[in-house]
């Protein structure tokens, strides 16, 4: 029992967090919608609730006037699931899925008016997975037609967040062309990336549906949801198995993914660390005496080197000073020459066109 | 301004930020009086009222004489009767001219938003002044002060030449040896005072600096901000590899009309001078509605053209509903959200079509005018039907 108690902690997260945001708008952007539904869905069978999924929808697909099959998004051609379903939430939808509402879900920096279902109330123990797809490119993903985010944006979002004790674990998987340039820039600890395709390659979409006239997935997520449609919440599946999913001659470009900041081998990651919410519960009748210091625990977050006393603010500003401020003194002043030749010039001119006469007037 | 002058006293280059584009002088100036700027405008805006009215009185009074000239000559055909400009019609011009000024809502609008344009015109106002009353001297050293704050009046070197020739009575001829010595005279007056104003302006802050950050601000366009002039869309969506070749396309199009005009209109140099601030006005780099209200004043000059003018209408609208649906398209654009810079654009490139076709009718009302002048009122084709004239 001591050996299965040190394992309860040894995965380090106690509660499960999915942020899934599909950018794009208009009926031809079906797939992207349905991209995202998929992934809710799974995670969703897998144990992790509304309250701790933030949906971000930026079209509405199943009451679109185009769509022939009101009230459903299909993921699979002849109609054969519907990932919609009765019990979607969408916490953000249409346009309030903007990059500033993402950046402000992500760091936590929300206005105070905001329902909690649209915050992610994460802690220093959640693990998050983040999903997104969409139209993008080098470095860039493109938020309904108008803006986009970069990659940049991203990792310093992901360092503010780590810096906050925003995540253990954070897992950021992303469906759009040239998809491995969004993770190229991140620097923080604990997250693992996975991109449909490379640098300099665009991810195809699977099969289109004549029946609805677009199509209905991308490969990558297409394979990503067969694979997942496998899992359940008791199985050991690794990461490594997730990394192998849609090889290039199933999904024609190449899949990518990025471990080095992530401190676990992935290995030992189990997909349902990141796409479930699997509690460990173990019932016993024994008491069990843990011991103080359990191995597998380290500190991960460095210790402030000084500490610094808490600041107010009011004593930061020089408000006295600044209301009682006299005008300022100017400290430049133009140079002896300059005016000089200035006005010899201007006088110049004037007795040029007026004539000498008017200079004994002037003296 | 203020942003250079704050940057002067921390002690930093006022171009070393990318915000100040002014000169020298405007530093000069308002160094003294930055804290009275409102006063400043004003009285730089009745200045060029002023200049516009003493002008165009000294204008009317050549015209009037050159069109006395004509008529003894017997140049006029003899049933032009009614297009003959007489003293009474003209004699409230000048002071129609000071009040379409000063009473523009473009005028006052650049005068409220403190805008440096306004001493741009009344530099121009005053070289316009200069040039009228027939001083070469002090029209070349307003036209070398033009051209110092904004590139483009260079291109009012020609008509302000072609009008002091014509005033001293020199023909206008390529082989003339007397056109040339004037020409040579008056370049050189205008070359000197630019040099002089340029390197006084670098005594001002010991530095060249200012050179790119003005010449070559305005000439190589970086600063892309919405303004109602042409150039800011086209390169906000070019390739970057093709902006040197587009920047000097349309740079181009603003120096390129004044020859063809000058062989055009060369016995009508005042003419001259407003069709070039037009194009100056809608071509500029960084145009703005203080640049519209300038040669605008000009327009009662012309008023006996009425006649002639074909879409007086359709152009006074289109002007008028640009200028109201400026501000709307911009409020959609930039706080509702729900427009975007095209629409704008177009706004912009309706507004400009609208100063085009104003500049393009009333020329073609004056060259009609004149045709008439010398070829009578009916005109008759060979075998006798009614012929009319088309701008070809």
């Amino acid at each position: 029992f001591q050996d299965q108690a040190e394992q309860f902690f040894r995965s380090g997260h106690t509660n499960n967090w999915a942020v899934l945001v599909c950018t794009s708008r208009f009926w031809f952007n079906y797939r992207h919608v349905a991209n995202t539904l998929s992934v809710y869905r799974s995670v969703k069978r897998l144990g992790i609730p509304d309250s701790h999924i933030v949906l971000m929808l930026a079209d509405d697909m199943a009451c679109n006037p185009r769509n022939p099959k009101p009230a459903t998004v299909f993921s699979h051609k002849n109609m054969e699931l519907n990932v919609y379903g009765d019990d979607v939430e969408v916490d953000y939808r249409s346009y309030e899925v903007t990059v500033e509402n993402f950046l402000r879900v992500l760091t936590g920096r929300i206005p105070p008016s905001t329902p909690r279902s649209k915050r992610l109330l994460s802690d220093d123990r959640s693990n998050i997975l983040i999903y997104m797809t969409g139209h993008g490119g080098n470095g860039f993903l493109k938020f309904q037609d108008s803006e986009e985010i970069t990659n940049v944006e991203l990792a310093d979002a992901f360092e503010q967040m780590w810096q906050k004790r925003r995540y253990n674990e954070l897992l950021f998987i992303i469906d759009t062309c040239q998809g491995a340039s969004m993770y190229e820039r991140f620097y923080s600890p604990n997250i693992m990336a996975l991109a449909s395709s490379q640098v300099g390659e665009d991810s195809l979409s699977h099969q289109p549906d004549l029946g609805i006239g677009v199509h209905l997935m991308d490969r990558y997520t297409f394979y990503v949801l067969e694979f997942l449609e496998e899992i359940h919440p008791a199985s050991q599946t690794n990461m490594n198995d997730l990394f192998q999913v849609c090889p290039k001659s199933l999904c024609v470009s190449t899949p990518g993914h990025r471990t080095d900041l992530f401190q676990r081998d992935p290995q030992n990651v189990l997909i349902t660390d990141f796409f479930g919410s699997v509690r460990k519960v173990e019932i016993t009748t024994e008491t069990i005496s843990l011991d103080r210091d359990l191995a597998g625990f380290e500190s991960k977050f460095p210790e402030d080197e000084f500490a610094t006393e808490p600041l107010k603010y009011a004593e930061q500003l020089p408000v006295a000073q600044i209301i009682h401020q006299k005008p300022k003194q100017k400290d430049w002043h133009p140079p002896g020459g300059f005016i000089l030749g200035l006005w010899a010039l201007i006088i110049m001119v004037f007795f040029k066109t007026y004539g000498i006469k008017h200079m004994k007037h002037v003296f | 301004v203020v942003e250079g002058l704050a940057l002067l006293d921390l002690g930093v280059s006022p171009y070393s930020g990318a915000v100040f584009h002014e000169t020298p002088l405007i530093i000069y100036l308002f160094h003294f009086l930055i804290e009275y700027a409102e006063l400043v405008f004003m009285i730089t805006d009745v200045l060029t009222a002023v200049a516009l009215y003493l002008a165009i009185q000294d204008f009317n009074k050549a015209v009037f004489k050159k069109q006395k000239l004509l008529i003894e000559l017997d140049k006029y055909a003899p049933d032009v009767a009614e297009l003959i400009q007489t003293p009474m019609e003209m004699h409230y011009i000048p002071l129609k001219v000071a009040l379409f000024y000063l009473l523009n809502p473009y005028t006052v609008m650049s005068c409220v938003a403190k805008s440096t344009c306004a001493i741009n015109n009344s530099v121009i106002a005053f070289f316009i002044l200069a040039t009228i009353k027939g001083s070469a001297f002090l029209s070349a050293v307003f036209l070398a002060l033009a051209t110092y704050q904004s590139l483009y009046p260079l291109t009012l070197f020609a008509p302000a030449l072609l009008y002091l020739l014509q005033r001293q009575f020199i023909p206008i001829k390529l082989r003339s040896r007397s056109f040339w010595l004037y020409t040579l005279q008056y370049a050189s007056l205008y070359l000197c005072s630019l040099v002089v104003i340029i390197c006084l302006s670098f005594f001002l802050l010991n530095s060249w600096d200012f050179i790119p950050s003005v010449y070559g601000f305005i000439l190589s366009v970086p600063d892309l901000t919405p303004n109602i002039g042409l150039f800011w869309y086209f390169f906000a969506e070019m390739f970057q590899h093709f902006s040197l070749f587009f920047v000097c396309v349309f740079q181009i199009n603003v120096f390129f009309y004044t020859i063809p005009l000058a062989i055009k209109l060369k016995e009508h140099p005042v003419f001259f001078m407003f069709v070039q601030m037009a194009i100056i006005s809608i071509f500029k780099s960084y145009p703005t509605v203080g640049d519209v209200a300038l040669y605008m004043a000009f327009l009662p000059v012309w008023s006996h053209l009425y006649r002639f003018l074909r879409n007086i209408f359709i152009l006074s609208c289109v002007l008028i509903f640009c200028s109201f649906l400026f501000p709307v398209l911009w409020h959609l654009w930039i706080y509702a959200g729900s427009a975007n810079s095209n629409f704008y654009y177009a706004i912009t490139l309706t507004f400009n079509i609208g100063q085009i076709l104003l500049v393009s009718d009333y020329f073609y009302a004056f060259l009609r005018r004149e045709y008439y002048l010398t070829h009578g009122l009916h005109l008759t084709r060979q075998d006798g039907t009614e012929a009319m004239l088309v701008l070809k």
